[in-house]
């Protein structure tokens, strides 16, 4: 996409999304315009400089002459940060999401994804006296970041999962405060690649049924406190400890696991495709040849609108 | 309660009817001569079935050429021109069928299911002349759109009656007063009435007095055109003789509209007609086009969603540099204004789904002391 022409006059140049022209064709009024936001996915709010020496009227010299992107048609692509309605014009903090990697079940690998073994093979294949599987390390212990995409840490397994806590990530309030109601998170929107796999609770019982599936195969899933209970919970520490991710106030903690598609499960084919092969430790303490790909779950919090991607490497040996 | 939505009450959303026009002027260079040696330019297309020739602007086996009309010819059964000595006609049953399509799509049909003729006032009821033969020129989707604007058309003829020096004396074609004065008793829409006018030569077409038009030309009509069809049907008698039930009283006679290959004898517009296939009698007619012109239309239906962004809204942003620690960069007190930029505006469904997308070309600054209205339009 080229640049906008900021020039002269201000203009407005407007598409329809690919999945906004999908339902136009659907000509069955699905196709219907309810509500607007707005976003400022070029800014880069780091730009705004308060010590600027020509005075406050050049804090934002900067981030006025960001060039503007055309419109994307891609939707999945666009409004990635959306500017929020607050009540308070006084706030001077704001939630943010945080990935919660304090304890060894929610951490990342150390390569800096969490790693989604697609099949029983991949996970752990000692009952077939091999030890060419990733999943588990030689001392039999599930390796930190990978989950569980087949068996989902269900029966006697149990598998690491994805933890976002929400809430005033600063050391300046305390966790005792009680985060503002209109600052909590009830409401996550998570997006996944859905020919890759599926957003499962975190012990592998319960799987989220997305919204939509949109053209370019991105799943929608909205994900509320209180009517999903195993995903979305209020976080109710209000203490320091080593196991919080977020400093001050809490709001909510949304916590999931990932399921591996029945393509990733049962073929390759995506894998020659889209992906790659690297070496993994295996259960024998030695090298495996493991395909994997490579996506990203992108969460969003639709009350505050703060978005986090986390990445995700789904393997096949 | 924080919000990054904002609904669109029925007061913000307004539907809008535009109706939008495009000169489009097509010279003659266009259509003879360019694309190499009259009559077999390289974007002419003529077809095995031989019942039209397609124009293009560029050789037409480039991927960058346009195809902008088509040109045929026909006259009906009961034309003088029909002849059931078959042997001294070409394509006769051709040409007849291609009026006949041409007559029943665009005039239809009387109570027993006949075609009926092309009228040349447009009364079917009342009779009157018909026209019996003649030129098609049926304009591609691509140039006219939606339809041609009423009044806009205006084709060039080269009208002197010898075929070298044919575009010495020229006429305009005209559908003259085509704004308020079409008729709506044909299937296929709206159509006026063309009328011819000489560019140059006063004494060039019958009835003539001046340049201008006046309603002294409403007897001299060529043509009708079809305005939401893109079709222009020109009658044969514009080349020819007053004398022999023409429209030109050029001193000179009737057109001639080609030389027979290999003879000396020149053809007029009747023998042409006959004697000629489809895509020669085209030819013909390309080597007099001198130039058209006319104003295509494009109804455009909108829908424009007014964003009103008001001064306490949108005033914090979700962009993850917009925090450090969790502290809004943008202050350094809780009293000072919060600050964000509008760069994008997202229409969504109830679903959350993104349907469509607006880039404003510059950041707009949003603090609790202004506020925005984005009028973000739709075109269907």
């Amino acid at each position: 996409m080229g640049f906008l022409d900021n020039s002269g006059d201000i203009i407005l140049d407007v598409v329809l999304t690919d999945l906004g022209r999908k339902m136009l064709a659907k000509g069955d009024g699905s196709f219907n315009v309810t509500k607007f936001a707005v976003g400022d996915d070029e800014i880069n709010y780091q730009l705004y400089n308060t010590n600027h020496p020509s005075g406050s009227s050049y804090y934002d010299l900067e981030i006025l002459q960001t060039p503007i992107l055309e419109a994307f048609t891609d939707n999945a692509g666009s409004l990635k940060s959306k500017l929020l309605t607050m009540e308070n014009q006084d706030l001077l903090f704001l939630p943010s999401l945080v990935l919660n990697q304090a304890t060894g079940i929610t951490k990342m690998d150390v390569s800096g994804a969490f790693f989604v073994c697609v099949d029983r093979n991949t996970e752990d294949n000692s009952a077939q006296g091999l030890t060419t599987s990733v999943g588990f390390n030689a001392d039999g212990l599930l390796r930190t970041g990978f989950i569980l995409g087949e068996s989902l840490g269900s029966g006697a397994e149990t598998s690491n999962y994805v933890r976002v806590d929400q809430g005033l990530n600063t050391t300046q309030v305390s966790p005792r405060q009680n985060l503002s109601p209109s600052l909590v998170e009830t409401d996550y929107m998570l997006q996944i690649d859905n020919r890759l796999g599926s957003i499962i609770s975190k012990d592998g019982v319960t799987k989220a049924v997305p919204d939509y599936v949109d053209d370019d195969n991105i799943a929608y899933y909205s994900l509320s406190l209180g009517t999903d209970q195993v995903f979305v919970k209020q976080n109710t520490s209000t203490e320091v400890s080593v196991d919080q991710a977020i400093n001050g106030p809490r709001g909510t903690i949304l916590e999931f696991s990932i399921g591996a598609s029945l393509e990733l499960n049962t073929s390759t084919y995506l894998f020659t495709q889209l992906g790659s092969t690297t070496t993994l430790e295996n259960a024998g303490g030695t090298g495996t040849t493991t395909k994997f790909i490579d996506s990203i779950i992108k969460c969003t919090g639709m009350t505050t609108g703060y978005t986090l991607d986390i990445p995700l490497r789904f393997i096949k040996i | 309660m924080a919000n990054i939505f904002k609904q669109i009450k029925p007061d913000d959303r307004v539907s809008t009817r535009t109706l939008l026009h495009e000169a489009i002027p097509l010279t003659g260079t266009i259509v003879q001569g360019t694309y190499g040696t009259f009559p077999n330019e390289e974007n002419i297309k003529n077809y095995g079935h031989g019942m039209f020739q397609s124009v293009y602007d560029y050789p037409y086996l480039s991927s960058s050429a346009n195809h902008i009309f088509d040109l045929s010819v026909g006259y009906a059964n009961q034309s003088p021109l029909s002849s059931t000595v078959l042997s001294t006609h070409i394509q006769q049953s051709k040409k007849v069928n291609m009026y006949n399509e041409m007559a029943q799509v665009a005039v239809g049909y009387n109570i027993t299911g006949g075609i009926l003729q092309f009228d040349e006032d447009g009364d079917i009821l009342a009779g009157g002349n018909k026209i019996q033969s003649g030129y098609f020129i049926n304009l591609t989707r691509l140039l006219m759109k939606d339809e041609i604007k009423k009044g806009s058309f205006a084709l060039t003829l080269g009208l002197e009656a010898a075929y070298a020096t044919s575009n010495e004396t020229k006429a305009i074609i005209k559908d003259f007063g085509g704004v308020n004065d079409y008729r709506v008793n044909s299937p296929l829409g709206e159509y006026g009435l063309l009328y011819a006018t000489a560019s140059v030569d006063d004494n060039a077409l019958i009835d003539e007095t001046t340049d201008q038009f006046n309603s002294t030309y409403k007897a001299s009509v060529c043509g009708l055109i079809y305005y939401q069809a893109g079709i222009v049907v020109l009658s044969g008698s514009l080349f020819n003789d007053l004398a022999v039930g023409g429209l030109l009283k050029n001193s000179a006679g009737s057109c001639v509209m080609s030389t027979a290959a290999g003879a000396a004898a020149a053809r007029t517009i009747s023998e042409a007609l006959t004697g000629s296939s489809i895509s020669s009698s085209a030819d013909n007619l390309r080597h007099r086009f001198d130039n058209l012109q006319f104003n295509n239309t494009v109804e455009l239906n909108s829908t424009i969603y007014f964003c009103r962004m008001n001064h306490n809204e949108f005033n914090y942003s979700g962009n993850p540099t917009y925090l450090s620690s969790s502290q809004i960069r943008v202050k350094q007190v809780s009293t000072d204004q919060p600050v964000s930029y509008v760069t994008t505006v997202g229409l969504y469904s109830e679903n959350n789904e993104l349907l469509a997308v607006g880039k404003l070309s510059e950041p707009l600054k949003k603090t609790p002391a202004n506020e925005f209205t984005i009028r973000t339009r739709l075109d269907y």
